[in-house]
């Protein structure tokens, strides 16, 4: 089976072709990050225009790649995110698929935009141990997830208020960092001390749950009592206490859930002090750490491409009539 | 020709298809705007109804706005994805210049003011002359508030007649307008989305915002949206 699979929710138009077995023909993302740089945030109303100016293109591009026929593809499935996600951005990839659906006259289907996530690292790792934990860390979403098989999925903990990412681009703000704050305060941080600040580290408990909200208070507050910690060190302290958290519920949930891997998903996977951290707890622990690249942490079209492939073949087609779903959450399957 | 022609830039989702046959046909989908749950199922049913597939389509016509943002790119993504995925010609029209043929159809003639409600106290409005077989456009497209839009009106000399939900919107401004008078079409006429768009030549297709990305960055920014 072979799907054409769209993802507009935020700002990152994707499309890609991937076949059931996991096989990535194409996967084409263009992003609209530039045009939101100077508002320090993704703002909806640039971000659909630039859905709509691009989403054609990418799937022109993504067949194309492919070796695939524009106008008769040997395609089984067009798939595409429904939720959640800004509405003015789902609205564009959702309609576009809908409509390259009922032309091709394909089955269409609309996917949970973390069901993806949680695929993404699926994608580029051949043999799974299962069950698997993951850390899916973005900058809307924080949670754990232990899957026992694909699409299998129970969320033992999420954050409570910030998610990660966010946490990242609030600190990086209140710094003078550019937005977005992940990969800024991650370059920083590589030449700073971690120890140049105490930090707080939240939810010293049994939870398994996420607490980030508080994290930025106390940097503002650390950084007023030490004025003279530099940028560099206030970035390495936040980012390993970020880390910390990070870890300890990682390490709680493998013990309570009997993982026998982790993996990490999202766009906060990408950084690189937390993919050193869990590489170290793998290794402690005897457990396989599966790292996804880059491209497949941040949003892309091939991992929606997987979870519809694999709802597809579980639940069949969604109606032509599929609303957008902004606040869409995960539940238990 | 067998056009399809793909109403969502007002609060209203409709679809028009004329036929080789001579058959033309328009339906209200929804008046809600619920457009991107009822679009593709409405287009899908109507197809069907006239055994017909995508591919057999010559063009698809699309209104390209002014209008509500959010619809008016349900409806443009809609018709682009269509149209690459079948190779049929996809053909934009305006709101108002829709608006505007509509009103002709319905016996208006002379000088007709269209305005939109383009929300935040603004209308989107354009000036056509209409005869007995065509509409056209006396000045570009604009947004402005209605207050401007008639001042400016009863200097330059007032249109014979208003149209567009706009005018509905800000009757009592309007009202200030004398001899006027007004033509209730508040949905754009499909028959006239189809005839105007069968008629011109394709160009690539973009929307037609008339506000500027930034300013509408700014507003929704301090709106907290
Ligand atoms: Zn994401």
């Amino acid at each position: 089976m072979l799907a054409l699979a769209l993802e507009t929710s935020c700002d990152d138009t994707g499309a890609a072709v991937v076949d059931s077995t996991g096989r990535v023909l194409s996967s084409i993302v263009e992003s609209s990050i530039d045009l939101h740089r100077a508002f320090g945030g993704v703002v909806p109303e640039l971000a659909g225009r630039a859905h709509l100016a691009t989403v054609t293109p990418v799937v022109q591009k993504a067949l194309d790649v492919a070796g695939l026929d524009p106008h008769d593809p040997a395609i089984d499935l067009v798939a595409a995110t429904a939720g959640p996600g800004l509405v003015g951005s789902l609205l564009i990839g959702l309609s576009a698929a809908k409509a390259y659906a009922l032309a091709w006259d394909k089955p269409f289907v609309g996917v949970h935009h973390l069901d993806g996530h949680l695929f993404a690292p699926l994608l580029e790792t051949p043999e799974v141990e299962w069950p698997l934990l993951t850390l899916l860390v973005s900058g809307g979403h924080s949670m754990l997830v232990l899957q026992r098989a694909p699409g299998e999925h129970r969320v033992v903990g999420e954050t409570i208020d910030d998610a990660a990412g966010e946490a990242y681009d609030k600190v990086a703000r209140w710094l003078g960092l550019p937005y977005p704050g992940g990969p800024e305060i991650d370059r920083r941080a590589s030449s700073g001390d971690p120890h140049a600040l105490q930090l707080p580290v939240s939810m010293r408990n049994d939870s398994l749950d996420f607490s980030f909200s508080g994290l930025k208070t106390a940097v503002v507050r650390a950084t007023e009592r030490q004025p003279e910690v530099g940028v560099d060190d206030v970035a390495a302290s936040f980012q390993a206490a970020v880390v910390e958290q990070l870890l300890r519920k990682v390490t709680q949930a493998l013990e309570r859930e009997g993982a026998r891997s982790v993996a990490l998903a999202g766009g906060v996977a990408a950084n690189s002090a937390l993919r050193h951290a869990l590489t170290e707890l793998g290794r402690e622990r005897g457990v396989s750490v599966y790292l996804p690249s880059r491209a497949m942490c941040t949003d892309n079209a091939a991992m929606i491409g997987a979870a519809g492939l694999h709802r597809f073949a579980h639940e069949g087609a969604s109606p032509l009539s599929t609303p957008a779903r902004p606040s869409w959450t995960l539940v238990d399957r | 020709m067998n056009v399809l022609a793909i109403e969502t830039a007002t609060p209203v989702c409709a679809l028009g298809l004329s036929l080789e046959s001579g058959v033309t046909l328009s339906w209200v989908l929804d008046e809600d705007r619920r457009h991107t749950e009822v679009l593709a199922p409405g287009i899908e049913r109507v197809l069907r109804e006239f055994s017909l597939r995508a591919r057999d389509l010559d063009r698809i016509v699309v209104d390209r706005g002014p209008g509500l943002f959010t619809g008016l790119r349900v409806g443009l993504a809609t018709a682009l994805a269509l149209g690459a995925a079948s190779g049929v010609e996809v053909v934009g029209v305006t709101s108002l210049e829709v608006l505007a043929d509509g009103a002709r159809r319905a016996g208006a003639r002379g000088e007709v003011l269209v305005a939109l409600d383009g929300r935040r106290g603004e209308v989107f409005y354009q000036s056509f002359a209409l005869d007995e077989s065509t509409s056209s456009a006396l000045n570009e497209p604009a947004v402005a508030r209605p207050e401007e839009v008639v001042e400016h009106c009863r200097r330059g000399g007032a249109p014979q007649w208003l149209t567009g939900d706009g005018v509905v919107r800000y009757r009592d401004v309007f009202a200030r307008l004398e001899g006027v008078e007004i033509d209730p079409q508040t949905i754009p006429s499909l028959d006239a989305a189809l005839e105007l768009g069968a008629r011109r030549t394709p160009t690539p297709v973009t929307p037609l915002y008339l506000r500027d990305a930034d300013a509408v960055a700014r507003f929704t920014t301090r709106e907290g949206a």
